[in-house]
């Protein structure tokens, strides 16, 4: 499959088109940041975002999510299968869902994020504005070469558009004229997009490769900036909410009035959060707030990327930007903990 | 199974709180399926002394009310205490700041020492009587106030958050109120209202009361942050928790 | 059990309630029978999700053993929602299951041929008795079995008539202890670790199971330590909040292990240095 080249106009033609047939999310502004909604005007498509203030993952593990459905007689699964786009992807978040893949695949699979996963094409964009915070660059995070349909690249004159699946072919089909082949001169300039971004996408910088993290954590157990860092510490969750690889949950039941019949979901929840180790009888596992600090950059650092062989936090800024004590940027953690090895 | 007698009483309030639970409009029928309403002054005239469930909204400020709410708490197997001035003192407490005799006579002018005027410091339920549950806010939300019923009624304990209003606005895709150089008390409020408040374009007061490990130092820290002063935040705190604001200092 | 032939993994299924009987203040056993008549298909140490529809979910150990067909045994706390509305829930009724879910003792590979010491604390004779019940079913192929139970009162004892039994065999040393007696008790009184000295091991021969509340298990191993005990001949059952029982939710977590799949049983030389086990 050939990369295309296309002109502003026929992107927003294409996205035009799009929406008509399928239902599109795509970035778009709030207020003077952006997220991704349910696109319905396609000249509101802002592909030069510089982050989603939520990432993607919640078209896929929803923020409240209906598991099942009961009543006396049975228990009924409740899998969302309809369809949808999710346009503009940053490659960070692409990492992020490739990573989210293989979790809810592994061992034990799970049918409700499995099937919107299967149901949705990612339309992915490489970066076009670096947000303040961003540092996939330091992690090989900044760009992306697989976990998309399509990827989109601006270059002088319009946008490459590289399909690499059936799904990703299946959107060209709207495209509403014959678009020409990208020329070597343009893939290079698309070559020079990513080697930038690579260098852009730095705002803060990890001292070593994340692989040094992972070492450096064996031997951070007892350091104390957990306890330092952690006094400052709401335990309000907003760095795991906004995090596209946290993806904890909660469990609850709801009854409809009859008392008989009712649904059972689960929503987000962080292990920042005061009581989410604990057990019935009120125990809790991981009582003090610096052992729920840790262990959030032991999952990001260690815990999961033993478990899938890719370092856990891809960058994306958004824990820093959402903490109001400043106490949740990895690279400082991370930093800190190598200098101290 | 028979239904719970239910009874719904106010103390020192707007009766906002009971309105909430009128303007569930079609689904005050269900609610009937479930209870059978025994009292409630604001919706039907019958009374009861014989009740399962006592549903209390108000503050207590007077002596008498601490009598009364003694003699409700006797009859009831289930106290619930309803929206903000039940479950923390709320805005009355904002009394408790201010000599009483000067509270007394910047409301009641030259009448303010009769008899039937007299008032005490405010006290949230709690500090009067042992309650069961809470349903916090003010108003209260309609929505948790029916999970909260159905729970009780299926014997269940309501799973009432213990984490902070942060977590709902994360859930509803809000851009954080610090970011427009607002306080927001999201931080170390408890959560459940569905982060009404800052989805809908308000900073958040703080009306369900802290979290149980409300981290007021990392708060002030914030303050600083921000260019804002510790006393910025205490005057956001105090118009709903002044007696947490007093008990940190 | 299936959507469009996937299986969900956070369906339940049905099972009936066949006895629910009370044991102790706080505890009721339950026997239960899958409604597709099928059996549980367990092994000692493995635990279930039990739905109350409209309550929710709890992680609840199985304490029968496998060898005992048809039907499954529980034993419950009331400690929350679910556990409250379990108490009540009648014979004949059902209630939704997952499972068997998690790590198991060692019953058909490490112990076989070994002596087997099993060490109770509380409810932790729940799980074990799924592996004590298993090794008498099948008792040719171990060697001494002893089982050291405590309790805190003698009123928290549970499975009273098997203690009884397990006493009288030739084949089993029991040794029971509360921490605080009544009048009626006229045993060992003290913690659990208190019975240790009171045993022969030998350490190359012994494998040691443990089940108990949190706090226990480090003075237990610190005690078993001065028997030279190895690490890898030590299984313990590690309980945490087991909510999805799938290894996705994330609460059970035990630094990088997660309780409902890694464990809930593991092998202590696999967790020693895993700082939150213990």
């Amino acid at each position: 499959m050939s990369v295309l080249k296309i002109k502003q106009e026929t992107l927003t033609a294409w996205v035009s088109e799009l929406i008509k047939k399928t239902c599109l999310y795509a970035v778009q502004a709030k207020a003077d940041k952006f997220d991704f909604e349910l696109l319905e005007d396609a000249h509101a498509l802002r592909l030069d975002y510089d982050v989603s203030n939520i990432p993607p993952k919640k078209y896929f593990q929803p923020p409240v999510e209906e598991l099942l459905r009961f009543n006396e007689q049975e228990f009924k699964t409740t899998v969302d299968d309809s369809p949808f786009v999710l346009f503009g992807v940053h490659p960070y978040d692409v990492n992020a869902i490739s990573q989210m893949d293989k979790l809810f695949a592994l061992g034990n699979k799970d049918v409700h994020y499995l099937t919107r996963r299967q149901n949705s094409t990612i339309v992915a964009c490489d970066v076009e504005n670096a947000s303040q915070n961003v540092f996939s660059g330091c992690l090989g995070f900044a760009t992306a070469d697989e976990g998309f349909d399509i990827l989109l690249t601006k270059i002088n004159g319009g946008y490459l558009v590289d399909s690499r699946t059936e799904k990703g072919q299946a959107l060209l089909k709207h495209l509403p004229a014959a678009a020409e082949k990208a020329t070597a001169a343009d893939l290079e300039e698309r070559e020079t997009v990513w080697q930038n971004n690579i260098k852009l996408l730095q705002k803060h910088k990890l001292k070593a490769r994340p692989e040094a993290v992972t070492a450096a954590l064996d031997k951070a157990y007892n350091n104390p900036l957990w306890e330092e860092r952690a006094a400052r510490c709401f335990s309000c969750g907003s760095c795991n909410l906004v995090c596209p690889t946290c993806y904890c949950f909660d469990v609850q039941d709801d009854v409809n009035w009859d008392l008989k019949s009712g649904l059972r979901y689960r929503c987000w929840d962080g292990c920042m959060l005061q009581d989410f180790a604990t057990v019935a009888g009120d125990h809790n596992f991981r009582k003090n707030k610096a052992d729920r600090y840790r262990h959030r950059y032991y999952r990001k650092g260690k815990y999961v990327p033993e478990k899938i062989g890719v370092f856990s936090c891809v960058g994306c800024g958004r824990c820093i930007s959402a903490c109001v004590t400043h106490i949740a940027n990895p690279v400082e953690v991370f930093n800190k903990i190598m200098e101290d090895v | 199974m028979s239904k719970p007698r239910v009874a719904i009483f106010d103390f020192a309030c707007c009766e906002g709180c009971q309105l909430q639970i009128v303007n569930l409009e079609e689904e005050i029928l269900n609610v009937l399926d479930v209870i059978q309403p025994v009292e409630w002054r604001e919706a039907m005239s019958e009374q009861s002394e014989e009740y399962d469930i006592a549903i209390v909204e108000g503050s207590i400020t007077r002596a008498e009310d601490e009598e009364r709410i003694k003699t409700i708490r006797k009859q009831a197997k289930i106290l619930i205490a309803l929206g903000a001035c039940a479950t923390i003192g709320g805005l009355n407490k904002l009394k408790n700041l201010f000599p009483l005799d000067d509270v007394k006579e910047a409301v009641y002018g030259k009448h303010a020492h009769m008899p039937h005027l007299n008032t005490a410091a405010t006290k949230a339920v709690d500090e009067v009587v042992r309650v069961d549950y809470y349903v916090h806010g003010c108003p209260i939300d309609k929505r948790e106030f029916t999970y909260i019923l159905r729970c009780l009624v299926l014997g269940k304990k309501p799973v009432i958050p213990s984490y902070p209003v942060c977590v709902e606005c994360k859930k509803n895709g809000n851009i954080c109120r610090f970011e427009y150089n607002e306080i927001c008390l999201g931080p170390i409020t408890r959560a459940g209202c569905g982060a009404k408040c800052p989805s809908n374009g308000a900073w958040c007061f703080g009306c369900r009361g802290l979290v149980d490990d409300p981290n007021v130092n990392a708060a002030q820290d914030v303050m600083d942050t921000y260019g804002k002063t510790v006393d910025d935040l205490k005057a956001k705190i105090m118009l709903f928790n002044i007696q947490q604001e007093q008990a940190d200092g | 059990m299936c959507n469009n032939g996937k299986k969900d993994i956070y369906l339940p299924e049905f099972a009936t309630v066949l006895k629910n009987e009370s044991m102790t203040e706080t505890e009721n056993y339950f026997e239960l029978k899958l409604s597709s008549g099928k059996d549980l298909g367990h092994m000692p140490g493995q635990f279930a999700e039990i739905s109350i529809p409209g309550i929710g979910e709890a992680p609840i150990s199985i304490s029968s053993s496998p060898t005992k067909n048809g039907s499954f045994e529980m034993v419950v706390r009331k400690a929350g929602n679910v556990t409250n509305a379990l108490h009540s829930v009648e014979a004949g009724k059902k209630i939704g299951i997952r499972g068997p879910f998690g790590t198991t003792f060692p019953v058909d590979t490490v112990m076989k041929e070994k002596d087997i010491l099993f060490i109770c604390g509380g409810i932790g004779l729940v799980p074990l008795r799924s592996a004590i019940n298993y090794c008498l079913d099948n008792r040719s192929d171990y060697g001494n079995v002893t089982i050291l139970s405590g309790t805190k009162t003698p009123a928290e004892r549970l499975f009273t008539d098997e203690l009884v039994q397990w006493q009288n065999r030739e084949d089993v040393t029991l040794l029971e202890t509360v921490d605080y007696a009544d009048d009626a008790w006229k045993g060992n009184v003290g913690v659990i670790t208190t019975l240790i000295p009171k045993i022969n091991i030998d350490p190359a021969q012994t494998i040691t199971l443990i089940c108990g509340p949190p706090i226990m298990y480090k003075f237990v191993l610190l005690e078993l330590m001065k028997h030279s005990i190895d690490h890898g001949k030590v299984y313990v059952s590690l309980e945490r909040h087991m909510k999805c029982g799938v290894g996705k939710c994330g609460h059970c977590q035990i630094n990088g292990l997660y309780a409902c799949q890694d464990g809930p049983v593991f092998k202590y030389a696999d967790i020693a240095q895993v700082k939150e086990a213990i």
